[in-house]
């Protein structure tokens, strides 16, 4: 019987693999349980696909997103309900910014411990940091055209304000049939497309100029309207200039002076700083990964296409808001806080917010001054520093940009207004950001 | 502090709402009082059946020449030279394995020559036979020139022997344990009709109260027939009761006849039990009991049904049957042998072509999650009969070649692994859509699950079979689901405990077998449903729905309850009858020993 004893402890063999396995279990469940229960077939907290639980609210408490009989409700204004749907998100699931889709699992009130079960099945409350009534003065500066507003705080890395134009009001959705690609309301151009940037690209040219160029604040250009690079014609559209620094260059957005830098910067160095800046590459928005953004790293040295590049042109696009990061470092002193919108919230809001160093501390104060234009200056008692851009798009109407911040230490705001296809930045997005700031700032 | 803000908020609504909220509330309580009772009987039932003190038997004695006595602690011993024998001796004229010393059940004895070189001689005569020679106290036994004589103990002997031994209750009382069960079972039935709100009938709380009456019928029964172990039988009614829990939400119309089932496995179980007292008996029904698992799985595989790719069910009279979780017990009868057998070669063959006929049966009927648990079985008792790591390793590179095969020519075996790890990746297709989903619910419970009754996984396809470890971990939380995996791990440990301790060989590895048996179905079970193992679609012991398995998995206890060789602890081990004159006169010599067996209390 020894024998038959001693031979059982294979038995311990599969005893130890099932407490191995169990272990390796229980550790999969600690690490991914959350998203686990996330998925929109837990029907515990989802109802066809869309959460049935918790509350959302603004950064001032209010409701945009609440549970009545069981049922989801959304703000009872419409024009909130239209201008916080791409932070909000529907009852379908479909627009995958949404904090009832992005952030299901807090919103559920999702821990190991309880799971998904709470004790009336009433959830969580996820707070964000937009602010639903700058959302809806910019949802209606934007008065039904295609385009993007957001507005950050860039010392917290807060977004205030964050709406992507074409919308639905969620409370009465659109029928999906009639949605084609072209007018997909379900993307949130904010954080997951990407635009040619047009003149605001010269901030990052002007930013390269600075570093590698020892004395480019003595170069003198020379703007005839136009320059002949090869058997093209790279056109100033204000020109002609005469003659000029890169401190007019900037202040009356001239093409041949960026076109030029860019020719003397080189490719490879366009698509460094490109990409130092974040703007070619994909940043995490409260854990959204933004869309990419585009840098032809291909363009032949000395040829139009880099001349094009250099003042946002060619095949260059950019993230809406990895274009607000870059301009509140500008307005940070080159720090940025990490952007978000889903309130921090637990131990870790104690703490201050994570911040990086995107642009050299010298650097962000270069562009602070070459930034100090005249026309900027419409809103009264404070100092805008921002600049257009307005994005050629063949054959089409130009993409209007207005990026900038505001440079009071008390009002740390930056802003990216963006207008599809909407005409010239100075004429149709500067305004629509006015309207924001003047809304902010009166808050 | 999120979370405790979160739970005092919920606190907060429910005394508000407190009108509507009562149930709720006791819902609440119920999630958590669950778990603790589950772990609560499972640590009771482990150390009970682990920590008690099983004091060595003697059940004879070899006086060698130079008057030193060798006991014979065990029904079947092994007298040789090798170190693990029985009965050592270190003789170079003995061999390894030379003789063995079997007792059977009615205290007679028998010699057999085994390995030896030099043979065996009794009274003088050279044992010719290989069903070995009957010997009676006093006669003289001859290995290797080593003359010794030997004595067995007799029935005053036996009686009083058994009279000192320690008798299981120890550390816990059985009945407490059992009040602990009745608590959760009450707990879990009282959630249940909280949960069906409107559509409660009547059947669910009489279904509820069967099973707390049958667990303490069971148990008096058991004090009736003047016996104490009860740990295995709570064990078994614990996962019974997650098991009625999983048919109570899941098809509540078949509640009934899940209990009926419990009924047909305890009959079942307390008539193997019964059988397996009797070794003679056993012996004399292995071989045709052997021929139940190829007939078995012929029968199924001529008249059965396939569901979900794999024939594995039968259909009589309206009702399916699932032969193959009968073969299991088969296989376990054919592969466990008796200590004297366990050295001939002829007879591991015999049950190696009996494993291979069953599993091309299983490889025709593509049911392959049963072939591996079966492939496991015939590991365990190979092993656990030749101790033989070579004979082992071969057969695993031999199924490694067969699996191969299988998986080439199986589209849907092939299917299986490939998405095997990957379910997130077919989240709507097959081979992810339920893994996926039984992530999502078991995540969903947390540790304390969301309340029986209020999931919804069991609406998965075989949410309640295959995948019932989702079911469990959603409704009951990851505490009791982890107590349903320690319980048929408890079984396992147990057997390892027991196995030196049986009667006979046989049922050691018998028990060994069915752990093992238990223990992998399980496994597949959780981890497959999981993807960390590839999704065969196996059951989870006595808590997938089914009422075959659920009745063969009671006739497997009865396997345990054979090696429980505690003193008057197991109905499926005879005691010694009283002496008809006590005090008669002792050969056996024996140590005084401390006999306030009725004393250290509980806790």
């Amino acid at each position: 019987m020894r024998k038959v004893k001693s031979r059982s402890f294979s038995i311990l063999i599969l005893v130890a693999i099932a407490i191995l396995g169990m272990g390796f279990y229980v550790g999969r469940y600690i690490v991914f349980g959350s998203q686990w229960a996330s998925a929109p077939f837990n029907q515990t907290v989802f109802q066809r696909g869309i959460l049935n639980v918790g509350v959302v609210t603004d950064r001032n408490g209010v409701i945009l997103a609440d549970v009545t009989d069981g049922r989801r409700t959304f703000a009872s204004n419409a024009d909130v309900r239209r201008s916080t749907l791409h932070v909000v998100g529907d009852l379908e699931g479909n627009v995958g910014t949404g904090a009832l889709t992005a952030f299901a699992s807090d919103l559920a009130g999702f821990n190991l411990i309880t799971g998904s079960y709470s004790l009336f099945g009433s959830g969580n409350k996820v707070s964000l940091t937009i602010d639903s009534e700058i959302n809806t003065v910019a949802h209606r500066a934007l008065n039904g055209r295609r385009g993007v507003v957001l507005v950050s705080n860039y010392k917290t890395g807060e977004i205030l304000c964050m709406v992507s134009n074409p919308s639905f009001d969620p409370a009465n959705p659109p029928d999906a049939s009639t949605i084609s690609e072209l007018t997909d309301p379900y993307v949130n151009h904010a954080i997951q497309s990407s635009f040619a940037p047009g003149s605001t690209f010269k901030l990052v040219t002007a930013a390269a100029a600075i570093e590698q160029i020892n004395d480019v604040y003595d170069y003198i250009f020379e703007c005839t309207g136009s320059l002949e690079i090869g058997n093209d014609t790279l056109i100033c559209r204000h020109g002609p200039h005469g003659t000029l620094d890169i401190e007019r260059g900037m202040r009356v957005s001239c093409n041949i002076v960026f076109g030029e830098l860019a020719l003397l910067l080189g490719t490879e160095v366009m698509a460094e700083y490109t990409g130092k800046f974040d703007l070619s590459g994909s940043i995490s928005v409260s854990g959204i990964r933004t869309a990419s953004g585009r840098f032809d790293d291909e363009a032949a040295d000395g040829s139009i296409f880099l001349a094009w590049s250099g003042i946002g042109q060619h095949e260059i696009e950019v993230c809406p808001v990895t274009m607000l990061q870059f301009a509140g470092a500008i307005g940070n002193e080159g720090r940025t806080a990490r952007l978000h919108y889903l309130k921090r919230t637990g131990i870790s809001s104690l703490f201050p917010p994570v911040s990086g160093r995107l642009i050299s501390r010298e650097t962000a104060v270069h562009l602070n001054g070459l930034l100090d234009i005249p026309e900027n200056q419409t809103v009264s008692g404070f100092d805008i520093r921002a600049k257009t851009g307005t994005a050629q798009i063949d054959g089409r109407d130009p993409h209007a940009w207005y990026v900038g911040y505001i440079a009071n230490p008390d009002y740390p705001y930056a802003f990216v207004v963006m207008v599809e296809h909407g005409g010239s930045g100075a004429s149709v997005a500067r305004p629509v950001a006015t309207r924001v700031l003047q809304a902010i700032v009166n808050r | 502090m999120e979370f405790i803000r979160n739970l005092l908020n919920q606190i907060q609504t429910a005394i508000a709402g407190l009108d509507g909220g009562v149930m709720a509330i006791a819902t609440m309580l119920i999630r958590f009082i669950l778990p603790v009772l589950a772990i609560v009987i499972i640590v009771r039932c482990a150390r009970s059946l682990l920590r008690e003190k099983s004091e060595e038997e003697i059940w004879g004695q070899l006086r060698l020449p130079n008057g030193i006595l060798l006991d014979l602690n065990y029904w079947e011993n092994v007298i040789g030279r090798a170190k693990s024998s029985d009965v050592y001796m270190e003789y170079p004229t003995i061999s390894r394995n030379h003789a063995a010393l079997i007792r059977d059940d009615k205290a007679n004895w028998r010699v057999y020559d085994v390995e030896s070189k030099t043979g065996v001689i009794v009274n003088g005569k050279q044992i010719e036979s290989k069903e070995g020679v009957a010997v009676n106290s006093g006669d003289s036994i001859e290995l290797g020139g080593v003359s010794m004589v030997f004595t067995a103990a007799d029935n005053t002997d036996e009686y009083e022997q058994a009279a000192s031994r320690t008798r299981p209750g120890q550390f816990y009382k059985q009945y407490i344990t059992l009040f602990y069960l009745t608590l959760f079972q009450i707990l879990l039935g009282l959630q249940l009709c909280i949960a069906a709100g409107d559509s409660l009938t009547m059947i669910l709380p009489v279904c509820f109260v069967s099973l707390i009456a049958l667990t303490w019928a069971c148990y008096f029964f058991t004090c009736i027939i003047k016996r104490i172990a009860f740990e295995i039988e709570t064990i078994g009614f614990f996962l019974s009761t997650i098991g009625l829990s999983v048919i109570a939400t899941g098809s509540p119309n078949e509640i009934g006849r899940q209990i009926l089932f419990i009924v047909l496995g305890l009959v079942f179980f307390f008539i193997m039990g019964w059988f397996m007292r009797d070794l003679d008996r056993v012996k004399l029904i292995r071989r045709p009991i052997a021929l139940v698992g190829p007939v078995f799985l012929a029968i199924t595989l001529l008249f059965g049904v396939r569901i979900g790719g794999a024939i594995r069910w039968i259909n009589i009279a309206g009702m399916q049957f699932q032969p193959s979780e009968f073969v299991k017990i088969a296989i376990v009868f054919a592969g466990a042998a008796t200590l004297e057998r366990l050295f001939a070669r002829r007879n591991i063959f015999i049950f190696l072509g009996l494993m291979g006929i069953c599993l091309g049966f299983l490889a025709l009927m593509n049911d392959f999650g049963s072939a591996m648990i079966f492939f496991v079985a015939y590991l365990v008792i190979a092993y656990m009969r030749s101790g033989d790591f070579a004979t082992i390793a071969l057969s695993i590179a031999g199924a490694g070649f067969a699996g191969l095969v299988a998986l080439a020519s199986r589209p849907h075996i092939a299917g299986r692994f490939a998405s095997w790890g990957r379910a997130w990746e077919f989240v709507n297709e097959r081979g992810g859509y339920q893994q996926t989903r039984a992530m999502t619910a078991a995540a969903s419970g947390g540790l304390f699950g969301v309340g029986a009754g209020n999931g919804w996984f069991h609406r998965i396809f075989a949410g309640d079979s295959d995948l019932v470890f989702a079911v469990v971990s959603e409704e009951l939380g990851l505490i009791v689901a982890l107590a349903a995996v320690a319980a048929v791990v408890a079984f396992a440990v147990f057997s390892v405990r027991s196995a030196g301790v049986a009667r006979s060989s046989f049922y050691a590895i018998a028990a060994c077998a069915t752990s093992a048996i238990l223990v992998f179905q399980m496994l597949l079970n959780v981890l497959g449903s999981m993807d960390i193992l590839p999704f065969t679609g196996v059951t989870f012991p006595f808590v997938s729905k089914g009422g075959t398995s659920l009745v063969a998995c009671w006739g497997m206890l009865a396997f345990f309850k054979a090696v429980d060789t505690r003193q008057n602890a197991s109905f499926a081990v005879r005691t010694p009858k009283r002496p008809k004159y006590s005090g008669g006169g002792s050969i056996i010599y024996k140590e005084p020993e401390d006999t306030s067996w009725e004393g250290g209390d509980d806790e």
